[in-house]
């Protein structure tokens, strides 16, 4: 075992983690600690009396964030396979809880938050991974029903629609669309036949239509987004003031902690709208080095993935998907509404934004993958390790 | 079994969502930066004005009579306020004021978006609240006007009002020379109207220039005082004091009763503000008898030896009776004015030219501007006639008929007092002026002789004093009312210079309708002048008239 270990530092040059991951993990981290820090203090001071009030804030999750994923690393994948349809039903009781009333707690207007004292606990974004596992989960133990009749195929799907209605329900329908579309995409990179998709998509388009009929506030939003200096006083007016927060930025930025736009102009602006204040105060070269970053998370994610199917690791494989694919689109979709490419969402970046459990599940999902290169390394060098005891 | 190409696919997706993303960020950042700065700085940057000084004004020995100085104004924003007890406390104790109260100010405007807490105090008074740091209060540094010599030079100096703009008297004839221009800064601020920060002054403020004026406080001092303590001693309506200076007719003091405090307007009286002295008009009664002696004169058929026949004490004009006191009898010229006879100035005025007596009030400025440059200033009223009756003729001679205000008085006055020359009255030390002869200095001369006589065995011997010879003319007016002349509200005059053998000073005095037994220009006006003209004269190092003797 000892021998394993050492052959498995050697050939990932001494690295117990991905180096690749571990690098941008670290760049986003630290840039999101600097960038919460500068974009809160404003905001800290009017709200709370206390400019730092929302950066200590921050430094509790980013610790209890690095004890979580410390946890998680030391867990093995088989783990979760297990317990799957148990993270299942800890979504549906926490979707369900925060839709009592007395146990929710609304801000703005959606109902997202359980009060667990020094915190608030938001399910969904927990219900993002426990998703992806128990899809992960079922593929391994039902492909062949899947592969066989579209029934096999719609079953889990409709598990995973009861927990998108409880979250359109909050209503929180960034979380819907991350947690829907990740999750189609695991069944896809798993291979499940084509034909099936077909049924599920048409469903898919008609009830985003019916979604938008039905919550019309939804269409105000994207008819802002095509066009928001005509609705800039209303709809439009926080794309304005992100877009505005780009154009500031030039080149190399406005300077650390000079944005204009922090100061009340932008709202959310130390949480859904970090990356145009990042964009504003660090400049275009360091925002699309974000970018870049998520991209190469994502590639790394399906790189391993691929690799864990290929070892025969099938549950490693599709849980690897479906975090990159969660992290892929929650980070394409915040990115895609700072830039005015898609409609306001409420959705967070992942290890750059404020807020605790944004923050912590990123980093357990993050270990979780990283826990899967680590076990995907070990088995392609455990027969290795053996021939050379047997010799 | 998975397919690779549905990996490779999804890798790609992303890929090409990454560079989409990057070229956008990149099109935001540079291509379309123009734009969305212009409208970022339109959003965010503000331009600020900046309190420019108001020039100082000064008496004529630079002591000031309206300073700026800056203060500080503080006003609250209640609903950006957090009314939290502790910070109300805070508040109200820098104020000064109680809790309770600071709180029911609050609640009744708290729909509005600025209350005036505090307007202009001290810097060092709002220190404590500013160092509080509490948001929703915002300070907003000026300048306020203050006027060191108060009620003493108010009808001179004037004030301004809460926007530094002149209002009244000089503060408003010189408004733009002592306004400064303000100036503009940029400012960022933030979504609250907050500056954040200062980014350039696109205009600095340029103070405004000072103004010296011939006002000598302490001639205006005196003045006032012993003019206040007179309109109080003989409960009159009003009262004027003014002297001018002979050589350069520059006016060292200008007074009125009632004033106002300029640094406290609560409950001012309108009345209170006018400057009566420039403003109003009166009929000037006898104070003009020296002019019409000044025609007869001039016209070369009178000398100052000439005498005129008064018996029986009155004359009948045109079915009316002019009376003098007593009958005086044959008495010449110089008595004619000492005595103040009406008789003697009708006979006089019958026989000169109809118009040149009119001629003559003109040209020592009856009916014309002085173009003092005070607001308000009345330039009084000289009917002009084409025909003349004899009774017109009469009682236009001894002042009545004609409107002037206690300034053109004492300019008339300053013509006798310079020799004949008439000077411009000036309240600006730069503004002197060339004077111009309106009066030979032959008559000039003779009719200072005979204001003189007014006072050694005339009407006007309580206008003498000790040290200094006094020429000078009473004048004791009927007030016009409802019905006509009163017989019982007067206005009490004395005009006259001194030293009288080269004067130095022109004063005039003016008491209206004083209450008592006494009611004359002799009784009452002529005392003010003497106590007011001695002292002034002293203060001025006029030599007396014992060293003049002497040498």
């Amino acid at each position: 075992m000892t021998m394993a270990i050492k052959n498995w530092m050697a050939e990932s040059k001494g690295y117990p983690l991905d180096v690749m991951i571990s690098v941008v993990l670290v760049f986003l981290l630290s840039l999101g600690f600097i960038m919460v820090g500068s974009a809160s203090t404003d905001i800290s001071a009017r709200i709370y009396g206390d400019p730092l009030y929302l950066f200590l804030r921050h430094s509790v999750y980013m610790v209890i964030s690095f004890a979580a994923a410390g946890l998680v690393l030391s867990v093995p994948v088989d783990a979760w396979k297990k317990t799957d349809w148990l993270w299942l039903l800890v979504s549906f009781a926490l979707l369900i809880a925060v839709l009592v009333p007395g146990i929710g707690r609304t801000v703005n207007g959606a109902t997202r938050w359980i009060s667990l004292g020094f915190m608030t606990l938001q399910g969904s974004e927990f219900v993002k991974l426990f998703a992806v596992v128990y899809i992960s989960g079922h593929l391994v133990r039902r492909r062949a029903d899947i592969d066989e009749s579209i029934s096999g195929f719609i079953r889990p799907l409709v598990l995973i629609s009861v927990l998108v209605l409880l979250l359109l329900e909050q209503p929180d329908f960034g979380a819907s669309v991350v947690i829907l579309a990740s999750v189609m995409g695991v069944i896809f990179l798993a291979g499940v036949p084509f034909r099936h998709f077909i049924p599920v998509i048409s469903v898919f388009i008609v009830a985003t239509l019916v979604i938008a009929q039905w919550q019309p506030y939804r269409l105000d939003r994207f008819a802002s987004f095509t066009d928001p200096w005509t609705h800039q006083f209303n709809e439009g007016y926080q794309l304005t003031q992100a877009l505005i927060a780009f154009g500031r930025g030039e080149w190399l930025g406005m300077g650390l902690g000079n944005s204009i736009q922090k100061l009340f102009y932008l709202p959310e602006a130390h949480t859904d709208f970090l990356f145009s204040i990042l964009a504003e105060e660090l400049g275009a070269i360091v925002a699309a080095a974000v970018i870049i970053a998520f991209a190469v998370l994502v590639l790394r994610g399906l790189v391993i993935g691929r690799r864990a199917l290929d070892a025969g690791l099938e549950f490693h494989g599709y849980l690897a998907f479906g975090i990159a694919l969660l992290l892929g689109i929650q980070s394409a979709i915040n990115i895609g509404v700072n830039i005015g490419l898609l409609p306001t969402k409420g959705l967070t970046l992942p290890f750059v934004s404020y807020g605790g459990n944004s923050l912590i599940v990123s980093c357990i999902v993050v270990s979780i993958l990283l826990r899967i290169e680590y076990e995907v390394r070990a088995s392609n060098i455990e027969p290795t390790s053996r021939q050379k005891v047997d010799a | 079994m998975p397919v690779n190409w549905r990996v490779q696919f999804v890798g790609l997706i992303f890929i090409l969502l990454a560079t989409a993303m990057t070229a956008r960020v990149v099109f935001l950042h540079i291509i379309d930066r123009d734009f969305l700065q212009g409208q970022g700085d339109a959003r965010t940057n503000r331009i600020e004005k900046v309190h420019a000084h108001r020039g100082m004004m000064m008496d004529r020995k630079g002591r000031p009579l309206a300073i700026s100085t800056p203060v500080v104004s503080i006003w609250v924003d209640p609903r950006q306020l957090d009314l939290q007890p502790a910070t109300l406390a805070a508040i109200a104790g820098a104020l000064g004021i109680s809790a309770v109260d600071l709180n029911n100010k609050l609640e009744q405007s708290n729909s509005r978006k600025f209350i005036s807490l505090l307007r202009r105090i001290p810097p060092a008074q709002a220190e404590p609240i500013m160092g509080l740091g509490i948001r929703g209060i915002y300070f907003e540094r000026e300048y306020q006007r203050f006027y060191p010599a108060g009620e003493v030079a108010a009808h001179v100096v004037g004030f301004t009002d809460i926007k530094d703009k002149g209002q009244e008297g000089l503060e408003l004839s010189f408004d733009q020379w002592l306004q400064g221009k303000p100036g503009e800064k940029k400012v960022v601020k933030n979504l609250y109207g907050e500056v954040v920060r200062d980014i350039k002054p696109i205009r600095e403020a340029v103070a405004g220039k000072s103004l010296t004026l011939t006002i000598d406080l302490r001639l205006q001092y005196l003045a006032y005082r012993e003019l206040k303590s007179a309109v109080n001693f003989y409960q009159a309506e009003s009262g004027s004091v003014i002297i001018l200076d002979v050589e350069t007719g520059a006016i060292l003091s200008l007074v009125n009763q009632p004033s106002y405090n300029p640094n406290n307007r609560k409950g001012l009286q309108l009345g209170h503000v006018r400057n009566r002295a420039i403003t109003d008009v009166f009929e000037p009664g006898s104070t003009v008898k020296p002019f019409t002696v000044a025609v007869a004169l001039e016209s070369g058929d009178y000398q100052i030896t000439s005498t005129i026949d008064t018996n029986p004490g009155f004359i009948r004009v045109g079915g009316k009776t002019i009376p003098d006191p007593r009958n005086l009898g044959v008495i010449d010229l110089g008595s004619v004015i000492a005595k103040s006879s009406q008789v003697g100035i009708t006979k006089l005025a019958l026989s000169l030219n109809e118009y040149d007596i009119w001629n003559m009030f003109s040209a020592v400025g009856y009916g014309q501007s002085l173009e003092s440059g005070f607001p308000g200033e009345s330039s009084g009223y000289l009917p002009n006639r084409r025909r003349w009756r004899d009774i017109e003729r009469a009682t236009f001679a001894y002042g009545y008929g004609l409107q002037v205000t206690p300034l053109q008085l004492a300019a008339s006055y300053q013509v006798i007092a310079s020799g004949g020359i008439k000077n411009d009255i000036s309240m600006v030390r730069s503004e002197v002026g060339r004077g111009q002869r309106v009066i030979s200095a032959t008559t000039a001369a003779n009719l200072k002789h005979m204001l003189v006589r007014v006072v050694t065995e005339g009407t006007g011997k309580r206008a003498a004093i000790d040290e200094y010879s006094v020429a000078g003319k009473t004048g004791t007016v009927r007030k016009v009312g409802k019905n006509g002349y009163e017989d019982t509200h007067h206005l009490a005059f004395f005009a006259g210079m001194a030293p009288a053998e080269r004067p130095r000073l022109v004063g005039v005095v003016l008491i209206n309708d004083p209450k008592g037994e006494q009611y004359g220009g002799g009784a009452i006006a002529a005392p003010l002048f003497s106590r007011i003209m001695s002292e002034a004269l002293r203060l001025l190092s006029v030599p007396p008239r014992q060293y003049n003797e002497a040498a």
